[in-house]
């Protein structure tokens, strides 16, 4: 209790020093006053009686450095005055402190606004209470990826295991008609079906009424309840509690509100955040498989499934218990089940495995660290030259007996400071990108679904910025303090420009401009690869026309439409759309190329094949198109016959496949008069009657794919694309189809009606274009500072040997002379560099070919243009200044100092 | 270490001498405080008189005394320092303490080699 009244009391004094120092040098003038008055009174001189007085006082100094140890924090105070003093000392030199805090902000920046991504695709925890123990059930495949499982599935698993607390399902986001009320025309929402223990599960506790109830999910079809997202609420609703207990029509059927989900949980995704969840009891409404029935068909894989692993149960156990499980199903249902196994993940290893966005993320990370680290490496060359300039004063400091310990600290303080202010600035610049990002949200996400871009400047992204800042100050600052520290003294007080000859000091120098050199070259070469590779990836997507295309969406399930009306409305409606003045000719498909819709999957047995003992089928990629659609979108079957009109729901059953399906199966022979067979060799066949070339599917940059065609007529689904091509701007075909649908049916949406060239362009070319950006920035800015660097470097050897250079001068030497001798050094270390450089840049093209591109050879022509031209300006910024010395004056030389 | 040790034992006996000062007269300011120690230990305790106002500070920061301002003799401002409550106990306790431990080392230095046996 006492040392802490004290330490306060310290503390308070610490910080009104000036008014305690006062105090004291009045007490000692009244105490010496005091013993002179008693000394005269005892007959001394008036001169001896104060002489006496003081003697007997002591040494004030020494007391006074007492009493403020005493009174006050001496560390705090020392730093305290470091501080104050490294503050000074940036104020005299405003031009390097900026260009210092400048560069470190922009490090700092990119690293946290490339952090900020890894994080959320990544390491940010799922947004619920102890969401460490919250593990994600996956099916697995005998290739190694994930698959959902089926509601039966998830039954057999919530009630089989014992690991733990409470198993939760819930599908994928999806497209939902929603109408506050009856009358009005469904628009188009992401909604979400979840088990009745979604929100009890995961402890969320619902902003208002309630969550759903375990047996919400029971009955099926009985319990028409919803619950609302925050935001959806927000917007729609204009964040009214009255909404509680009101009806809602989604797909047509009508819903009671009970409860708003709270705005810290925005779901379980990682971009998307649903609208709203409705059980899973009220599947009939919402499942995307028309064939299967949800609920029976233990094939019909729709959920992803959660749970929260019970206290003292290791994943292990919990992994073995689900692969038992899984074996087990494997044995019930053969068919089903075969080589498919289950596993238990952690939310790291469902994130990672689950897509390859956060390849991205850990790729832009490393380059910003490398930005980053050119970026401490400036700003140390930077202080290296100053601490010369500061020779003198530190053998000063040292010769008056400062401890080295003491002035390293010094010097760290003064670092310290700078990365304070670049990480200040770089929390500021990461912001800016992160913002930038959020801007061209619409861009990279264009859809009427609920997704958006889940960067954000938080807490844990500055804790970041926190932490580098640190780390670029020990980066940035030790090396010169060390060196500077380390002076010769009888040399230091002499001159004020001395510098230690010998390799030593130098030798710190050069390797910074050695990793310089090399890290901008591969960061250069990292962000020519990428551009090189989309640019690429777009060219080899030129399979298929985009312009003059416009496309929109329906889904008549929306409307509670039986599969025979869906029927006539597509008939209807293409009929009709066909007449329009100004239609070329006008298609449905199932999947847009390029779309953001996943694919269709079909399973498959090729005939005359010869299958794998531990395979039952293969799976390949399918979507349902009509007869139009080659012809619309501009691809020519390259063999064999287009679909027919005559392909009908009761003629023999026909499929077109893409080259690389041809290639794929039946390698030397003709695939036309082939066939295949639908889920095993039992299934039915479909021939196969032409060959049509391979294009991109879901991404420019995927793998040449398996591709099956099959017509609408004998594959009829609800949700289908409409795509009309134009004669002139398609935009001016949207009133006609408007008007089209409105008098097939008023209520039917219409989703993601646009122009199919700017659907591409965001998905192909807008999209990768801010990577490539992002990448670009980075080169450029590895690029500015190392020149700056290497400019710094070079000029700092001019002003350190211009008496040097004048000597030389003045004894005959010629210009080129001097120009060789400043630049030499400089080259060298260029060469170095860029010998390392060029490693470093295989290395990092070798990674994101193994990543991201896989284009299997190395680019030479990106190396053809990127060495030349660092090569040349680094040599530029070494030349102005030597330049600079060889014009020197030899008289004005010799003067100098 | 070794002349470090020695002042920690004078500033510890220092700072029991200025309580039982101050309890003693009451209000005082530090060369009153320093005069009266130096009269009562005879001139035999030869410090610095500086040496007493980091002590003063240490108990003031402890809470045992308290300062304020005053006139002094010659009528010039004089910090005055006063006993508080709490160094009235704290006195007492080290007051207890210095007795005991001053009896036990008094009765080492009169035990005779044949007590011992």
């Amino acid at each position: 209790m006492k040392s802490l009244r004290r330490l306060f009391t310290r503390l308070s004094n610490s910080v009104a020093r000036h008014e305690q120092e006062e105090r004291l040098r009045e007490e000692i003038a009244e105490h010496i006053a005091l013993q002179t008055d008693a000394n005269l009174r005892a007959g001394l001189s008036p001169a001896e009686a104060r002489r006496q007085a003081m003697l007997k006082f002591g040494g004030v100094e020494a007391m006074k450095q007492d009493y403020r140890a005493e009174r006050g924090l001496l560390l705090l105070e020392n730093l305290l005055q470091d501080f104050c003093f490294a503050l000074r000392s940036l104020r005299r030199t405003p031009g390097l402190t900026a260009f210092a805090c400048i560069t470190l902000a922009v490090g700092i920046g990119m690293v946290a606004a490339t952090f900020s991504m890894v994080d959320a695709l990544v390491f940010r925890p799922y947004p619920v209470p102890h969401s460490s123990n919250v593990v994600a059930l996956a099916g697995t495949t005998h290739d190694g990826s994930l698959e959902e499982f089926s509601y039966r599935e998830y039954r057999d698993i919530r009630d089989k295991t014992t690991s733990y607390d409470g198993v939760i399902a819930y599908a994928n986001m999806q497209e939902v008609g929603f109408s506050a009320d009856p009358g009005a025309a469904p628009r188009v929402r992401g909604g979400m079906m979840v088990s009745g223990n979604y929100f009890r599960v995961l402890g969320v506790e619902p902003h208002l009424g309630r969550g759903f109830r375990e047996d919400e999910d029971q009955v099926l079809g009985r319990d028409a309840v919803v619950v609302l997202g925050p935001d959806f609420w927000k917007h729609e609703f204009a964040g009214n509690p009255a909404v509680l207990g009101s009806k809602v029509r989604l797909n047509g059927t009508e819903f009671t509100v009970i409860g708003v989900a709270p705005d810290s949980f925005p779901g379980l995704l990682v971009f998307g955040r649903p609208d709203f969840y409705v059980p899973l009891a009220m599947a009939r409404a919402f499942s995307t498989n028309a064939e299967k029935n949800f609920f029976e068909d233990r094939d019909d894989r729709e959920l992803r499934v959660q749970a929260r692993l019970k206290a003292g149960v290791t994943l292990l156990q919990a992994r073995n218990e689900l692969a038992v499980l899984a074996k087990n199903f494997e044995l019930e249902y053969p068919n089903l089940n075969r080589t498919r196994g289950a596993a238990v993940y952690t939310r790291f290893q469902q994130r990672t495995l689950e897509d390859d966005n956060w390849k991205f993320g850990v790729i832009f990370v490393t380059l910003a660290l490398a930005v980053l680290l050119v970026a401490c490496t400036n700003v140390a060359g930077l202080l290296l030259s100053r601490a010369r300039a500061r020779t003198r004063e530190i053998a000063v400091r040292l010769a008056l007996g400062a401890a080295r310990s003491r002035l390293i600290r010094l010097l760290l303080t003064e670092s310290l400071l700078l990365a304070c202010l670049g990480g200040l600035g770089g929390s500021g610049v990461g912001y800016g990108i992160i913002a930038w990002f959020h801007s061209k949200q619409s861009i990279v996400f264009m859809t009427d679904l609920p997704i958006g871009v889940p960067f954000a400047m938080d807490k844990r992204v500055l804790l970041v910025c926190i932490a580098l800042s640190a780390l670029s100050a020990l980066l940035c600052g030790f090396a010169p303090a060390l060196q500077s520290t380390r002076t010769d003294l009888v040399n230091g007080l002499k001159s004020a420009d001395v510098d230690m000859p010998g390799p030593k000091r130098l030798w710190g120098r050069s390797l910074l401009v050695v990793s310089q050199v090399s890290t901008s070259l591969m960061l250069l070469t990292a962000s020519f690869l990428m551009a090189r590779n989309f640019e690429r990836s777009m060219l080899s997507s030129a399979g298929f026309a985009k312009d003059h295309l416009l496309i929109s969406g329906f889904d008549p399930r929306l409307e509670q439409y039986t599969a025979a009306q869906t029927k006539q409305f597509y008939k209807l409606l293409i009929e009709r759309v066909r007449e329009t003045p100004g239609v070329q000719s006008a298609t449905l498909m199932h999947s847009v190329p390029l779309g953001q819709e996943g694919i269709d999957a079909v399973a498959f047995v090729p005939e005359g094949f010869q299958m794998p003992l531990d395979r039952a089928n293969f799976s390949s990629a399918m979507d349902s198109v009509d007869e139009a659609y080659f012809d619309t979108i501009g691809i020519s079957v390259l063999h064999g016959r287009c679909f027919l009109a005559s392909d009908a729901a009761d003629t023999p059953r026909v499929a077109i496949v893409n080259e690389q399906f041809a290639r794929h199966y039946w390698p030397n022979a003709d695939p036309v008069g082939k066939h295949i067979r639908i889920d095993n060799a039992a299934g039915v066949p479909l021939e196969i009657v032409g060959v049509a070339p391979t294009i991109k599917y879901q991404n420019t940059r995927e793998r040449p794919m398996d591709m099956v065609y099959v017509p609408l007529a004998q594959h009829p689904l609800s949700r289908m694309t409409l795509m009309v091509r134009s004669r002139d701007d398609p935009l001016q075909l949207i009133q006609p189809l408007k008007d089209i649908v409105r008098t097939l049916d008023a209520n039917l949406p219409m989703f993601e009606t646009r122009p199919y060239e700017d659907l591409y362009l965001n998905n192909a070319v807008r999209g990768p274009q801010i990577a490539v950006d992002l990448v670009g920035a980075m080169g450029a800015a590895g690029l500015v500072l190392t020149i700056a660097g290497l400019y710094g470097l070079v000029a700092y050897n001019v002003s350190r040997r211009t008496r040097e250079i004048g000597i030389r001068m003045a004894l005959g030497a010629r210009p080129s002379s001097v120009l060789r001798l400043v630049m030499g050094k400089g080259l060298v270390l260029v060469g170095i560099g860029t010998i390392f450089g060029l490693i470093m840049g295989f290395g990092v093209e070798r990674a994101m070919n193994a990543m991201l591109f896989d284009a299997g050879y190395v680019d030479l022509v990106a190396y053809l243009i990127v060495v030349p031209s660092l090569l040349a300006a680094t040599m530029l910024a070494a030349y102005i200044p030597a330049r600079r010395a060889s014009h020197i004056s030899p008289t004005e030389a010799l003067r100098y100092e | 270490m070794a002349p470090k040790q020695k002042t920690d034992v004078l500033q510890g006996t220092l700072a029991l001498m200025v309580l039982k000062t101050l309890d003693v007269l009451g209000s005082l300011h530090g060369y009153g405080v320093a005069r009266r120690i130096e009269q009562i230990s005879g001139g035999l305790l030869s410090v610095n008189q500086g040496t007493l106002y980091p002590v003063l500070l240490k108990l003031e920061q402890e809470g045992a005394i308290s300062s304020e301002w005053g006139a002094s003799e010659n009528n010039r401002r004089a910090r005055y320092y006063r006993l508080t409550r709490e160094g009235r106990k704290q006195l007492q306790v080290e007051t207890h303490d210095w007795e005991q431990t001053a009896a036990i080392i008094a009765r080492f230095f009169k035990a005779n080699a044949e007590d011992l046996t």
